[in-house]
């Protein structure tokens, strides 16, 4: 696992050509171009092209920051920041319950300004850790499926077609897996609280056979190859560009349920530069910082002010029911309890590889 | 003390001082009352999430296994947003699983009857509330025992303690208000005769010294008699005032009316001789008018309080030799032996030379008045006394007291007086004329203004002496022995 990581971000890095890739991480750095200097440094699991126009937005308002970004996946950031508790100024990850650890244990500081006063309540956490985008969880769904098959529009759906015609399509179905990714952990942990016929599903993508990838990229690209068909809990912000460059793509927002995932940014206690960090904060929760996040279209604008498409409020009138975003709450530390990984992934496997194991 | 100067104050400053002692007891005890309903409701939450945790931890796999319920976790964080800890510990104190290793709480009285305890704990810098249960695993074989150990920060506890107490505060505060209007219009009530008798005094006429005529409280009625004997008082004074001032006029208009009458006598002749008889006369009548007016003029300022003179130490041996050496020739003139009798040392008392001789001037111009032939001046060493004794006709025992009284001359003393000038028993004189006999031809049988002893008593007063009225001696008739003890002095002067 470890690396296929490493190999995606060296994938990445020959992509992007970005010219600091001494280390496992992408850094991007904004020049101050006035004085006096504001030095700000990001620490961040957020991939550089989803975040670059919304520095470069803020740095052209602000040029006397020194911006320094650094990207890390999600549990190398959980792991550095906690080694080195003092060198960032702010926190950004969507990696939730660690996010969520990191604050109830102390490690964050409030920020009180009147922008994250006035951050709707259910969006923010003791105004120390702050969600500001909302990124449906989807289905991608390969067109020809749905002309043979009929429309693939929820869950249901989904269970449906798998058991009727789980033989026909073994093998072509993707979806995280649950042991190596943190992510697809945690959809899998949200979506078991949510309906006890997850674990149907889990059985019938086992019947089928689903491929288990660790990233997002890894699905989209077989999807976009026709490796696969169907691909089941993609991060929606990920996915949107290369779906509107491949017309036989087709992207799902569940009608019955859909998790929605918030990135969390906090000013940790030992910021060096809190000042700078809650000014980046305030315009990230800014009109302006959400606006470039809707203009931009990958992660879903979250402030309320803001409608159209690329927000929260659009998605919403979408599906006035059935957005599941995770709640900012202890429920999240749940998800890291040792015993309750160990349990839910044990029981994962048992439904995914079906009844032959349970009676070995 | 502060507002000693209001009664009002006073009475306010005592009844709220208590008050707000007891106020601020009350108010200790709601915050720890708060402070304990708050701690009790919420440690219920602290029950509920560890009995949700406890009825999912089972053994498993050869170990204490927990399939964590997020709703034990969630249920601990209400609005506020606490943090929320939690721990699942073995019998051997080692940490299943957690997001913190919470300490335990050692007890002497745990048992399984009473699984919880909840306690304030300071952990990694935050104030928290721990509540740990003790618990068996109610399985077939494996009876292992556990604690469950949760915790959560105090920001909900915080804000509904504040929320009750706040109310206790309210309430109390309204208690606190009513408290004190009833108690400005209790003592406005209280204190409302007190107003009354102070309009009632102020819209009096000032002149008048009638009693007071109102009802009263009882600590007022006091006051208002108390007030009304002052009064009854002033009258007195005033009524002496008003006869003194009759007396005086009445005094200074006989030898006007003499000097008028004299002088009009003389205009009708025309002889140079007894113009100069009539302007005799009249100059000896003005010198006496003078005299009283003088005598008028030192006894009103004698009965004026603000009048305090420095007190110095004076010899009474000098002091009395002076006034022999001063009015041994008008006595000579009139026939009368005057006297001295001081030892040669000096006698120091505090007082004011003048007043003293104005005492001795008195008494020697009555001694000589009244008929006296021979009058001595004396001196006592110790204790210190100054005396002036006659061999006059003396003052009956129950006439003295009178006599200190302005304007007062004894009746008898008068008719003894009219008795002798009528038997024609003049004092010797070396003109063969009886002066007193000569001048009183045109005034009141009596002559002297009646002040002499008055003002001697009002210089007795000031200087603090006792004044002692007694006859001289044994004999007919029995003389007068005028007498003033005096303290000795402490050589450093006082005032009177």
């Amino acid at each position: 696992m470890r690396l296929r990581s490493l190999s995606a971000v060296v994938t990445l890095i020959a992509s992007l050509a970005w010219p600091f890739t001494a280390s496992a991480f992408d850094q991007l750095h904004l020049p101050a171009e006035r004085e006096p200097v504001a030095p700000l440094v990001i620490h961040a699991a957020l991939d550089l092209p989803y975040v670059r126009p919304l520095l470069e937005d803020f740095h052209r308002r602000n040029p006397q920051y020194d911006i320094t970004y650094r990207n890390f996946a999600t549990l190398e950031l959980d792991e550095r920041f906690l080694a080195a508790p003092d060198e960032a100024d702010l926190m950004i990850s969507s990696a939730m319950p660690w996010q969520y650890r990191l604050a109830n244990d102390g490690y964050a500081q409030a920020v009180d300004t009147p922008v994250t006063r006035r951050w709707p309540a259910e969006a923010k956490w003791r105004q120390e850790l702050f969600a500001f985008s909302f990124e449906p969880v989807i289905m991608v769904i390969n067109r020809a499926v749905i002309e043979r098959y009929g429309p693939v529009d929820s869950h249901a759906d989904l269970l449906d077609l798998l058991r009727r015609h789980g033989d026909e399509l073994r093998g072509k179905v993707v979806t995280y897996d649950p042991v190596a990714s943190g992510a697809g952990y945690t959809y899998a942990i949200e979506e078991s609280r949510l309906s006890p016929q997850y674990w149907d599903l889990i059985a019938a993508l086992g019947h089928a056979d689903a491929a288990l990838v660790n990233t997002t990229g890894a699905m989209m690209e077989g999807l976009k190859d026709g490796r696969y068909l169907i691909g089941y809990n993609l991060l929606g912000s990920y996915v949107r560009q290369d779906i509107d460059a491949h017309p036989d793509l087709e992207w799902r927002i569940p009608d019955d349920y859909a998790l929605v995932i918030q990135r969390l940014a906090f000013v940790p206690r030992q910021a060096p530069h809190p000042i700078n960090a809650k000014h980046f904060l305030d315009y990230l929760l800014s009109v302006n910082g959400q606006g470039i996040l809707a203009k931009e279209g990958h992660l879903g604008a979250l402030h309320p002010e803001l409608d159209g498409p690329g927000t929260a409020n659009a998605l919403y009138r979408l599906r006035p029911e059935g957005l599941r975003p995770t709640p900012l709450g202890p429920g999240l530390l749940t998800t890291l309890d040792d015993l309750k990984r160990r349990a839910l992934l044990s029981r994962w496997q048992r439904e995914f590889s079906g009844p032959q194991t349970l009676f070995p | 003390m502060i507002g000693s100067d209001s009664l009002n104050r006073r009475l306010l400053t005592w009844l709220l001082l208590p008050m707000a002692v007891v106020g601020a007891l009350v108010l200790w005890q709601a915050w720890l009352d708060a402070h304990r309903t708050a701690d009790r409701a919420f440690d219920r939450l602290l029950e509920a999430s560890t009995l949700a945790i406890a009825e999912q931890t089972q053994w498993q796999e050869n170990r204490l296994w927990l399939d964590l319920p997020p709703a034990a976790l969630e249920m601990l964080a209400t609005q506020h947003d606490e943090r929320v800890f939690y721990s699942l510990v073995d019998a051997q104190g080692k940490v299943v699983t957690g997001n913190a290793d919470l300490p335990g709480i050692s007890r002497t009285t745990g048992t399984i009857d009473a699984p919880l305890t909840f306690r304030n704990i300071e952990w990694n810098g935050m104030p928290l509330r721990l509540g740990v249960r003790k618990a068996r695993l109610e399985n077939w074989s494996v009876r292992e025992a556990y604690e469950v150990r949760v915790a959560h920060t105090r920001e909900g506890r915080d804000a509904l303690t504040w929320k009750l107490f706040r109310q206790s505060l309210a309430y109390l505060l309204a208690l606190a208000a009513l408290s004190i209007v009833a108690l400005l219009v209790a003592i406005r009530l209280a204190l409302a005769p007190l107003t009354r008798l102070r309009r009632h005094i102020r819209a009096r006429d000032p002149r008048t010294l009638t009693p007071l005529e109102l009802s009263l409280p009882r600590e007022l009625a006091e006051l208002r008699d108390t007030l009304n004997e002052l009064l009854a008082r002033m009258r007195r004074v005033k009524a002496n005032q008003e006869r003194f001032i009759g007396d005086a006029s009445h005094q200074l208009r006989t030898p006007m009316a003499g000097l008028s009458a004299r002088a009009e006598l003389a205009l009708r002749q025309n002889n140079p001789e007894a113009w100069r008889e009539a302007l005799l006369a009249m100059q000896d009548t003005s010198q006496k008018a003078s005299r009283l007016a003088v005598q008028l003029l030192s006894l009103t300022r004698l009965g004026n309080p603000e009048y305090q003179p420095e007190l110095v130490p004076t010899d009474l041996t000098n002091v009395a030799r002076e006034a022999v050496k001063e009015h041994w020739p008008s006595c000579q003139r009139q026939g009368v032996d005057l006297g001295l009798e001081a030892p040669d040392i000096p006698v120091k008392v505090d007082a004011q030379d003048w007043q003293l001789a104005e005492v001795l001037a008195n008494l020697i111009d009555n001694a000589c008045r009244y008929g006296a032939h021979q009058v001595t001046v004396g001196v006592d060493a110790n204790p210190p006394a100054l005396w002036v004794k006659d061999d006059g006709p003396g003052i009956p025992a129950e006439q003295r007291l009178l006599m200190l009284r302005p304007f007062h001359r004894g009746s008898v003393l008068a008719e003894g007086f009219n008795r002798k000038t009528a038997e024609g028993s003049c004092p010797k004189t070396a003109e063969g004329s009886c002066p007193k006999t000569a001048e009183g031809s045109s005034l009141p049988s009596v002559e002297g203004s009646g002040l002499g002893l008055a003002i001697v008593d009002g210089i007795a007063r000031s200087l603090g002496a006792q004044l002692v009225l007694e006859d001289a001696s044994d004999a007919q008739p029995p003389g007068l022995s005028v007498e003033l003890h005096f303290s000795p002095s402490t050589g450093s002067g006082r005032t009177s």
